[in-house]
């Protein structure tokens, strides 16, 4: 059975578990066993048309799953499946520039696009 | 809450003020007790975004397994990531918001003319539509 390591937040949905193992030939199959065996990690994981999240990338020991072969990417028993999130950001251009020094607004207002 | 220890949170201003005027980022690794997690230490990681980094960061995907490896080598946990804005306040932007993970901090740190001004922690939702503020603390704070 291949193993699925769970990234610290998620671990509340997996019953406290920091790695579960799941059968499955590829790793759409493995993914498949472990969100049914762990329904609240699928919301987590995946959007209401059932696809990944877009800050969800996959990875195989240390490959990128889309750059083999997505879902279709084989799993042996010996591979380790890592959850890792895609993140980014920073300011908002020419008129979060423009703020002035010290701009703190008082929750989580967000700076509009220019 | 989110509480960053005396030496991470040196090397994470160090960090941030070494990097000016771009942005810089990293993880932030340590423990979780409830709702209370403690920063132990901070992972500077590149800024891999190829647009202008003065208004924008990017994460290696690779950077941050990494960073996780780290974590459950030292029986602790990847908790947060943080990030700077030169001369802008800590807020978490639009951009922040649409290219972030609700599963971490994200601690923002204000950069104000090369120099450490102040700093937020910001918790996003799945739908990367809002964000809380979340109360952040460190030695000098």
């Amino acid at each position: 059975m291949a193993r699925i390591l769970i990234p610290t937040p998620l671990r509340q949905f997996a019953e406290k578990h920091d790695s579960v193992e799941a059968e499955g030939a590829t790793v759409g199959e493995v993914l498949a066993a472990v969100t049914t065996r762990f329904p609240d990690l699928k919301k987590q994981l995946y959007n209401d048309e059932g696809k990944l999240r877009s800050f969800v990338n996959v990875y195989l020991n240390d490959e990128d799953i889309r750059y083999i072969k997505k879902d279709a990417t084989p799993v042996a028993p010996t591979d380790v499946l890592s959850i890792v999130p895609s993140i980014a950001g920073g300011l908002c251009g020419a008129r979060a520039s423009a703020l002035p020094p010290g701009f703190r607004p008082a929750s989580s207002t967000l700076v509009p696009n220019v | 809450m989110i509480h960053i220890e005396r030496n991470p949170w040196r090397e994470m201003v160090n960090h941030a003020q070494a990097a000016y005027p771009n942005e810089c980022c990293g993880a932030m690794i340590g423990s979780i007790d409830g709702d209370t997690k403690t920063v132990l230490h901070a992972l500077a990681l590149d800024n891999v975004s190829t647009g202008s980094q003065r208004a924008r960061y990017e994460l290696r995907p690779e950077d941050l397994l990494r960073a996780d490896r780290e974590a459950r080598d030292k029986k602790l946990d990847l908790i947060g990531i943080y990030h700077s804005h030169p001369d802008c306040g800590a807020y978490f932007s639009e951009t922040d918001l649409k290219n972030s993970c609700p599963w971490y901090s994200f601690v923002v740190l204000s950069i104000q003319q090369g120099r450490f001004d102040h700093a937020n922690s910001w918790l996003p939702d799945a739908e990367q539509t809002h964000a809380e503020k979340e109360e952040l603390t460190w030695p000098e704070s």
